[in-house]
């Protein structure tokens, strides 16, 4: 299902080109038009009639609309059908009457007399509906591209194709002269099947995409009133309640109700991993519900939660420009201009040295050759079909320009709490003080700590076992800590030493100890005391996140710089940047973080890996912004690139595949370069048949497309199980 | 030549075992949908359609082949040349069929784009055009025989002879495709088995047949290429 948006093709769904985004002569010359007023005209012809972004896409559209229904060829397939056909016979005669022509024309022999003009009238008689067939669709798309302020080559190419024409009846019917049919008859042809080749090469970029549209389940189980129906997902409301069994996939954002869920989230990270939903977690649309039937509160309709943000996420991206796509625009501009004066210059130039088939001949063959549109294809099928296969394996940029900076990264920096880190610290010592009961202190921390939505409160409330749940009057006291009145009157305090020390609570014995030891290594630490003295002491242990290791030697033999930015203590950092095997600054406030971001770019394009909120400023800072643990929100928009698996190992792999597209770009784009200008040189010697022109441009189109379809590999994760809810199994 | 031509012949009759395993899938889809026309109908109309594109093709070849020897004549003989070529490929192709010369497919599964989409509609189709089009879209597709059989017709001397062989050729593959399209399963997968080794042997015939057709060419070099071949007297 493709949305039909008023700016995309209503064929393969990618962004129109209209006269906002180009810079041509032509445009200018139109007065009195609004660069605003065209993408409102085309949203008002969506409904009446489809837009398309090329001839090419019209003509596949064309195909498989009209196809399908009890097994009838569509018009457009018979057309072209039927149009090979005939050349194919055009050709027989054409190939024929050479073997003739090679002897001469021999006036005395009438049956050889009688046969050229047999031949040549059969080659007339089958070449004219080919150029109805063929011409008149191109035609029509073309004029259509006009009115849009799109220009193209296409109706010049068919101005030479009719001139071929023309001349080659004129040929027959003053029974002299040669014929051309063959040319203009191929020439059609092989547009088509070039434009076609192309359409349907665009539309496989999208599969990737759509192959996560499809995740989604057309019906779902919904419980109204106790009552459970099969409802069309379209109807579903946010808060209705939803039954997903095993084996489904989920129909729409929501949260856990009644019993856990276990639960695959590769649409989103790329992995397959069973992840476990606690009552009131957050579940996405499309995931996959392994193990037992649970029940959904949505919060979201189908199509509108997290997948339907990564969809359209990706959309976007694939609209902007990057570097390559606006140096292209640019190449065109003067492009598109200049092939027209050199098709002109040929066709005189020819003309007056050979007749007027000489110079129709050259200046088609500059036409055909010089069709740009294995360059306009270079790069945007490089960069749609890497989107795709990036947000299918849980790494989503954010435009093409990302792809583009991250392939030249030279240095990647780190934050490491949150990002290297889980950022989830877990209680690793709990030191008493003197004789102490462990579970009233504990009991005075959690309850202090349910104050707090700071990482350490809730390292403590689970280290408690989250047992208090009562928070009267906790307060805060920024940078320090919690304090609370306790029940006999006293104040508590939960926070650094610090805090302590301002509290006048004494640190004593092994608390004291404790409390050196950490520090002295570096570790982070909460006391909690009061009436005095500090009755207990938190010493907390952060974990790297599970492969964080493996990613920053991975980066380091891509050839990248690794560094690590912390707020920690000195010793921290050096315990570490051991770990690790690369350097990290420590003790950096947040604006020294921002200097060390600009420090490094000054030796080359540096990418920036934090948590999307507390490390934006860095992040924007950076040429790269690689944000993490934003988990489902994936429209935040500081960071270029976006893991909402929280999956550091996908980010060498967003590397490899950054740098594989834009080797992939770059040869898309010599070999499209190389090819026209090496081409347009040949045909205006008039060395080059505008057969062959045509042939080599499908080839070149054939090549740009398959090349940049080799980006679709490479992704070792799993395809996706489809399971779908349609098929009405017995019993529900 | 009247050897070689029922030589050609019986390489496509039983060359089409070769094809049923290829294009097998293809006449049974035809034979999937219902219409006016009847079964039979149909894949004649279908195998015609192949017969014209080879014999187009053929057209193509042998014209090429006579052109290049015609401007190359005095470089080198091109029409001894082109037998050879062609022996060379023919004897690839049956040894490839036989098994005894492993070589790559050489169909390019990965990037054929317009093959599916065009040749469904056109092969579920019902009116005779479309299947007659069905037809013609698979002549074209790539198949090494049809490859080693144009490389046999380039070397023909001409446009007509280009076209006769292929048009042998075609008729050849014709009865048996469209019997299997009609009944379905008419061979037991072993006689099917011995039937492509038999059409392996005939190919490789021809393809020897064929080079020594182009050694006589190149030892009577006094003597003009397409003298040889009765089938391109009107090209003299």
């Amino acid at each position: 299902m493709l949305k039909s948006s008023p700016t995309c093709c209503s064929f393969c769904g990618l962004p129109l080109r209209n006269e906002d985004e180009r810079t041509s002569a032509f445009s200018r010359l139109r007065l009195g038009d609004s660069p605003s007023a065209k993408p409102q005209a085309a949203a008002a012809d969506e409904d009446s009639q489809p837009l398309y972004c090329c001839f090419g896409c019209r003509f596949a559209a064309g195909v498989t609309r009209s196809g399908g229904e009890q097994g009838a060829a569509g018009w457009s397939l018979t057309c072209l059908g039927v149009s090979i056909f005939l050349s194919m016979n055009v050709m027989v005669f054409t190939m024929a009457l050479w073997t003739q022509d090679f002897y001469g024309p021999d006036a005395a022999d009438p049956t050889s007399t009688l046969l050229r003009g047999l031949f040549r009238h059969l080659a007339l008689l089958f070449a004219l509906p080919v150029l109805l067939l063929l011409g008149w669709p191109l035609f029509d798309s073309a004029v259509q591209g006009m009115t849009r302020g799109v220009y193209s080559t296409d109706l010049l190419l068919l101005l030479g194709v009719l001139a071929s024409y023309l001349y080659s009846v004129a040929s027959v019917i003053r029974d002299a002269g040669p014929v051309y049919f063959e040319v203009g008859c191929m020439v059609l042809v092989l547009l088509t099947l070039g434009r076609w080749l192309e359409a349907t090469g665009r539309l496989r970029t999208r599969e990737a995409v759509e192959s996560l549209q499809r995740l989604l389940p057309e019906r779902v189980r919904c419980l109204r009133d106790g009552v459970e129906v099969m409802l069309p997902a379209a109807e579903l409301q946010i808060g209705d309640e939803v039954r997903v069994l095993p084996g489904e996939r989920v129909a729409c954002d929501g949260v856990v109700l009644h019993h856990p869920a276990t639960l695959d989230e590769q649409m989103l990270t790329g992995e397959s991993r069973p992840i476990i939903k606690e009552i009131g977690d957050p579940v996405y649309g499309g995931t996959l519900n392994l193990e037992s039937d649970f029940v959904l509160r949505a919060t979201a309709i189908p199509g509108q939660g997290t997948l339907g943000r990564i969809v359209e996420l990706v959309e976007n991206a694939g609209r902007t420009k990057g570097r390559y796509e606006r140096l292209t625009d640019r190449v065109s501009t003067i492009f598109l201009p200049l092939v027209v004066v050199v098709a002109f210059t040929a066709t005189t130039f020819h003309a007056l040295r050979g007749g007027i088939d000489s110079g129709i001949l050259a200046g088609l063959a500059v036409l055909v050759i010089a069709c740009p549109c294995a360059l306009g294809l270079a790069t945007p099928m490089a960069v749609w079909t890497a989107l795709g296969t990036a947000a299918r394996s849980g790494v989503l940029f954010r435009s093409g320009e990302a792809i583009e900076t991250l392939a030249d990264v030279r240095t990647v920096l780190f934050d490491k709490t949150g990002t290297l880190t889980t950022g989830e610290p877990v209680v690793a010592e709990f030191v008493l003080h003197a004789s102490e009961d462990a579970v009233s202190v504990l009991h005075e921390a959690s309850r202090l700590a349910a104050g707090s939505n700071h990482v350490f409160s809730r390292a403590i409330r689970r280290f408690a076992g989250n047992a208090a749940t009562t928070e009267q009057s906790v307060h805060t006291r920024p940078g320090r800590g919690l304090f609370s009145v306790r029940s006999d009157g006293d104040n508590s305090y939960l926070g650094s030493p610090q805090l302590m020390e301002e509290a006048n609570l004494l640190a004593e014995g092994e608390a004291s100890c404790a409390i050196r030891e950490a520090m002295d290594g570096g570790q982070p630490l909460t006391c909690v005391g009061w009436a005095g003295a500090v009755r207990g002491v938190f010493v907390f242990r952060e974990d790297l996140r599970p492969g964080a290791v493996e990613a920053v030697t991975a980066l380091c033999q891509l050839g990248v710089e690794v560094r690590v930015l912390t707020g920690d203590h000195r010793r921290r950092a050096a315990v570490i940047a051991e770990t690790l095997g690369v350097p990290v600054e420590g003790e950096l406030l947040p604006a020294d973080k921002l200097r060390a971001v600009d420090e490094a770019r000054r030796h080359g394009p540096t990418a920036m890996v934090g948590d999307g909120v507390n490390d934006a400023p860095a992040l924007m800072r950076s040429d790269v912004g690689v944000a993490l643990g934003c988990g489902a929100d994936v429209t935040r928009d500081c960071a270029a690139v976006c893991l909402p698996g929280d999956d550091l190992l996908r980010l060498p792999w967003a590397v490899e595949l950054a740098r594989r597209t834009v080797r992939v770009i770059r040869g898309n784009l010599f070999w499209a370069m190389v090819y026209n200008v090496i081409g347009i040189a040949i045909a205006c010697s008039g060395s080059l048949s505008p057969v062959f022109a045509a042939f080599a441009m499908v080839v070149s189109s054939f090549l740009v497309v398959t090349n940049s379809l080799r980006l679709r590999d490479g992704v070792e994760s799993q395809r996706f199980g489809e399971v779908s809810l349609n098929a009405d199994r017995p019993g529900g | 030549m009247m050897f070689e031509s029922l030589l050609i012949v019986a390489g496509g009759l039983l060359g089409s075992s070769h094809c049923v395993g290829m294009c097998g899938g293809f006449v049974l889809a035809l034979g999937g949908s219902s219409g006016r026309h009847g079964m039979l109908t149909r894949q004649l109309l279908y195998g015609f359609g192949r017969v014209f594109t080879y014999v187009c093709l053929g057209a193509a070849a042998g014209f090429a082949g006579w052109r290049m020897s015609a401007s190359l004549r005095t470089l080198l003989d091109v029409q001894a040349w082109l037998c050879i070529a062609a022996g060379v490929l023919l004897i690839g192709q049956g040894l490839h069929s036989l098994g005894l010369l492993p070589l790559g497919r050489l169909t390019t599964s990965r990037a054929g784009c317009l093959g599916p989409p065009l040749f469904g509609s056109l092969l579920g189709a019902t009116r005779a055009r479309s299947v007659f089009l069905g037809g013609v879209i698979n002549g074209l597709l790539p198949c090494g025989l049809v490859y080693g059989y144009l490389a046999l017709a380039g070397s023909s001397g001409g446009l007509l002879g280009g076209m006769t062989v292929m048009a042998l050729f075609g008729l050849g593959t014709v009865p048996v495709l469209a019997l299997v399209g009609c009944g379905g399963g008419l061979m037991s997968l072993t006689s099917r088995g011995r039937l492509m080794k038999a059409a392996a042997v005939c190919v490789v015939l021809t393809g020897v047949l064929t080079i020594g057709r182009g050694a006589v060419f190149l030892t009577s070099s006094t003597q003009e290429p397409g003298a040889a071949c009765p089938l391109c007297s009107n090209v003299q």
